[in-house]
């Protein structure tokens, strides 16, 4: 036998197993692109049988959340009559409701004897109980509660279990083809998860990342040719990163400028999948994006206060970690908005969390600062100490900060004052601030190890 | 599939012939933990206070190690019986010497409505048992054709029927191949080897429900010049899942969360005999129930009563009132030994210990005595204002150093005061007040607020109130004299029952360019206030005054 004869064989070995006799499995193809936004585009491609002139083609298994008005389906050599979309749902209550005229096996069941009476009735009625009509009587269905069976036929032709799509179409002639069925759906959505390992020891961050996909619409894909796009074409901002209860702090320090060799969509970038998956309704699931170790990283502290903020306990600085994401020196890779973990290795070297931070779509050579959470041992208590009045609309505000460290090393806590309005100025300072922007000024202060430091400002305001 | 794509005839005919099967991986099943670890992390956004049993909205890091057997070919590698809170997102497995294709964790846990779709979309064979009044049972063979709706309706030899709609008894039995479905939560992942491997894998990941709370409990001394400090972690578990012969950590700080919702699992929904309408010319019975697909305590919040955490054990309290079935289990008093982890504060529990569902474990982490300690009588006022008399507020104030024999991170929690009544042998332990800490680094100041009794009372009369030099001229338009400044006096009187002298202080906030111009008594200043330091000699009263200038 060649391998032709083998082939031929087995095709039609495996079109008799198959639920759909024309078709094939090297035939079939479905791809799928999951937009970061609730948002799927499937493609299932098929080979249809077309009969010849008018008929009706069923496609089972499309998601159960799909987007009916944007279905189009393409073969040669057809045109669409019509599209419907099926959902009325095979339940017994339906099968009744679409039994009506028409008849029906009855078996009354003796609940002494337990001896069978089959009788033909015809279903009258299915309002609040059903009215049968058997030989010329007419009687409501267990009317005496006595044990009735019914059996019907057959299912109705568009009952089904799951709703169903059906295209009505005029094909030229008969003969197998494929066929592309594509349509939006929502259920599917996919967002990133990276794993980042800071090494205090070293300063460097070993990061993992994953693209979490999440199936909720109904429908298993098999085999699927999975396409991510990193972008909501729908609306932008799905993701906020302020954190509850505090000042917004930016945490993209500057945009990156580097293109990746990453394919696009329009401004999207697009993260394909290496090999085709299954995605299972009710599933998550995660395949690995980005692995790089030994990226660079900055530990530090940061603090905000806010115009005249005046704490009696002090607050708990910021432990921000600071790296970048280009080439050189970075993660090396466009970052898709997702959810970033830090952990760090206890003193026996097993790794525990320490804190994340949603980040946002992020370009390639870009510098992120990312927040984890409170530290523990670096403090700052601001305090106003004076307040004089200058003038009618003139007011000279003394402030000192308090910084403290209870960690054995000295560390670096970049402290800003926020609400420096109109045209604020800084008197003098015990430390030379710099002025990120003209609301806010900033200082660098070092904290040495188990110890405190002090910094005093007087702010000339006109209010 | 992979073979398909080769290219090669035969191997594609043969994969097309496996078609059904080749898609699906060999599953194979981790063992079941041989080490696990379980770092427990507190709720971020709860204040100081102690945490709802029934609400856990902590979580922990659970680390798990397995073993598995892997053979040459491509496996999905099964975790069964993580935690139900698992956020699925954050589960790193590491060992697997190929590494991970992917990683999935499927909602759907085995259920009669799991069981019921399953069977629908395999078109797989159900048996359904009918039995007559009479106890007479028929058996039918069949495929059901739909479960939509929570309605059943299934095909035998007879013809179409729904299920339980004929008043009979009738039951559905499932064939036992495959159903894909697991009875606990599991982690699965693809991975691909090409010679037969025995690792050791190593499962962590992020799941919900467990919190931790630090509890203390002060005894002041008789002398109320020291007092002891202990301190318990209460640490709980609101999972189904057990963890036996873990290590146990918790983490101090507070750190950030944003992971929003998590996917929940699917436990199925309930199964309800829908029929057809049931009207009858006498009277309509409801639809019966025939399955419940809820396990029962699968949820913790779904347990009826509340009880709040524990506080820390102590032989003066009463017992706690029923239990229902959780557990509180003391381990020793062994000390939970802490360390660094970052900027956060690491606990681990001194040996293994099991971590059972619904349960919450207490372990010492602090013991310290004659912590000297000043006993401070303190009130806020502000001036021109007129006050009745009200009782002052307690702080014991100490400092967290190693020469007040304290000098360790003191994280937030709740604070008992014990102090002791009467004196020889009718001396009683009481419980004098509660109160809480906050997060709390070495060398910090610290101060256990107490609300005070009624023997030391403060108040605060306004004596006068007088427009300061000559008026400013009005500006036109406005009613309101700009910078109009007033001289303020305000007497402040404080009053000791006590038959010894006690330490008061009195902070005094300014607003807006106020300024405290004359006084009494000397003040300090304290976070950039004026503060009065007044001793109040044994059943006396101090009077003092003092000015301020402010603007209308």
């Amino acid at each position: 036998m060649n391998v032709r004869a083998v082939l031929a064989t087995a095709c039609a070995l495996a079109a008799l197993q198959s639920a759909m006799p024309s078709a094939t499995a090297q035939e079939k193809s479905l791809a799928i692109t999951i937009y970061a936004d609730d948002l799927a585009l499937v493609q299932d491609k098929r080979p249809v049988d077309i009969t010849g002139g008018r008929q009706r083609i069923e496609f089972a298994g499309v998601s159960a959340q799909i987007r009916p008005e944007t279905v189009s389906l393409s073969a040669n050599g057809i045109s669409i009559v019509e599209q419907n979309f099926d959902f009325d749902l095979l339940t017994p209550a339906k099968l009744m409701e679409k039994a009506v005229g028409s008849v029906v096996t009855i078996v009354r069941v003796n609940p002494a004897t337990g001896q069978e009476t089959t009788e033909k009735a015809e279903v009258l009625a299915t309002n609040n109980g059903v009215v049968l009509k058997i030989g010329e009587r007419i009687e409501v269905l267990r009317d005496d509660g006595l044990p009735v069976r019914v059996i019907f036929d057959r299912v109705p032709e568009n009952l089904r279990s799951k709703p169903t799509l059906s295209v009505t179409v005029d094909g030229d002639r008969r003969g197998s083809r494929p066929a592309t069925l594509s349509y939006l759906t929502s259920g599917l959505g996919w967002r990133a998860d990276y794993v980042a390992l800071f090494d205090d020891a070293s300063s460097k961050i070993d990061v993992q990342g994953w693209v979490t996909l999440t199936n909720s619409s109904g429908t298993t894909y098999d085999n699927a040719e999975t396409t991510l796009v990193a972008g909501s074409p729908m609306r932008a901002g799905q993701y906020d990163s302020s954190p509850y209860g505090r000042p917004q702090r930016p945490q993209l320090v500057a945009a990156g400028t580097e293109t990746g060799d990453r394919e696009r969509l329009g401004d999207f970038y697009l993260y394909p999948l290496a090999e085709r998956t299954t995605i299972a309704n009710m599933q998550t699931k995660q395949v690995s994006f980005l692995d790089v170790h030994g990226v660079p990283a900055r530990h530090g502290y940061e603090f905000r206060n806010y115009w005249m903020g005046t704490q009696e306990e002090p607050q708990s600085a910021r432990t921000v970690y600071r790296f970048a994401t280009g080439s050189a020196e970075g993660l090396g890779d466009q970052l898709p908005a997702g959810v970033l973990r830090f952990y760090m290795r206890d003193k026996q070297g097993d790794p525990q969390f320490i804190g994340e931070s949603t980040i946002d779509h992020t370009p390639m050579g870009s510098t992120l600062s990312v927040s984890t959470g409170d530290a523990f041992d670096v403090k700052v208590k601001p305090v106003v100490e004076k307040r004089e009045r200058e003038g009618l609309r003139r007011w000279r505000t003394t402030m000192k900060y308090t910084l403290t460290n209870a960690t054995p090393r000295a560390v670096t806590v970049t402290l800003q004052q926020d609400g420096l309005w109109g045209d604020t100025r800084i008197q003098s300072e015990t430390l030379r601030s710099t002025r990120p922007n003209a609301d806010m000024a900033e200082w660098q202060v070092s904290v040495p190890a188990n110890g405190s430091s002090e910094l005093s400002v007087v702010f000339d305001s006109s209010y | 599939m992979r073979l398909a794509r080769s290219g090669r005839y035969l191997l594609m005919a043969m994969a097309v012939l496996a078609a059904p099967a080749a898609a699906r991986a060999q599953d194979i099943t981790a063992s079941a933990p041989v080490d696990v670890s379980v770092t427990v992390y507190r709720d971020p956004y709860r204040s100081a206070g102690g945490f709802d049993l029934d609400n856990l909205n902590g979580f922990a890091l659970v680390t798990e190690t397995r073993r598995v057997v892997l053979t040459p070919g491509q496996h999905r590698l099964r975790f069964e019986g993580v935690a139900d809170g698992i956020e699925p997102a954050s589960a790193i497995v590491s060992g697997l010497p190929t590494g991970v294709i992917e990683k999935n964790r499927d909602a759907a846990l085995l259920s009669p409505a799991a069981l019921i779709e399953a069977a629908e979309a395999q078109q797989g064979r159900v048996r359904l048992s009918r039995t007559a009044p009479n106890g007479v049972t028929t058996r039918r063979d069949g495929v059901i054709r739909s479960g939509a709706d929570g309605g059943v309706v299934v095909e035998t030899p007879d013809g179409v029927e729904a299920l339980r709609c004929s008043g009979l008894q009738e039951m559905l039995s499932f064939e036992a191949s495959r159903t894909g479905l697991s009875a606990k939560p599991t982690l699965s992942v693809f991975t691909r080897v090409n010679r037969r491997i025995e690792a050791t894998v190593q499962l962590s990941y992020l799941a919900r429900g467990f919190d931790w709370a630090a509890d203390y409990v002060v005894s002041l001394a008789p002398d109320g010049r020291s007092l002891d400090v202990g301190g318990w972690i209460t640490l709980a578990n609101g999972n189904g899942a057990v963890f036996p012969g873990a290590s146990v950590q918790i983490v101090a700080g507070r750190l950030n969360r944003s992971s929003g919702e998590i996917e929940p699992i699917d436990y199925g929904r309930p199964i309800l005999a829908r029929c057809w309408p049931r009207g009858s010319t006498s009277d309509t019975p409801d639809p019966v129930y025939i399955e419940r697909a809820y396990p029962l305590g699968f949820e913790p919040w779904r347990y009826e009563g509340r009880v709040m955490a524990m506080p820390a054990p102590m032989a003066a309290m009463a017992p706690e009132g029923a239990m229902d079935d959780r557990q509180l289990i003391v381990t020793g008093s062994k000390m939970a030994q802490q360390e660094d982890l970052g900027d956060l504060k690491l606990y681990r529990v001194p040996d293994r210990s099991t971590v059972s569902s619904r349960q919450a474990k207490q372990v010492r982490f602090i013991d310290s005595t004659a912590v000297p300690v000043k006993r401070i009588y303190a009130v806020d006022t502000y001036p021109n204002n007129t006050t009745g008399f009200s009782p002052m507020e307690v702080i014991l104030r100490t400092q967290n150093d190693k020469a007040s024999n304290l000098g360790i991170p003191l994280p937030a929690g709740r604070v008992a005061v014990f102090e002791t009544a009467g004196a020889g042998a009718s001396a009683r332990r009481l419980l004098a007040g509660e109160t809480s800490l906050r997060d709390l680094a070495v060398d910090e100041e610290t101060e256990f607020s107490l609300p005070g009794g009624p023997a030391v009372q403060f108040r605060q009369v306004t004596e006068s109130r007088e427009l300061a030099g000559a008026p400013p001229p009005l500006i036109a338009g406005q009613t309101i004299r700009p910078g109009a400044r007033f001289n303020l006096a305000d007497r402040i009187e404080l009053t000791n029952a006590h038959p010894f002298p006690v330490e008061a202080e009195v902070k005094v906030y300014l607003g807006y360019g106020e300024e405290l111009v004359r006084s009494d008594r000397e003040p300090e200043q304290k976070d950039g206030r004026p503060l009065f330091r007044i001793t109040v000699p044994a059943n006396a009263t101090v009077e003092f005054r003092y000015q301020t200038v402010g603007y209308d």
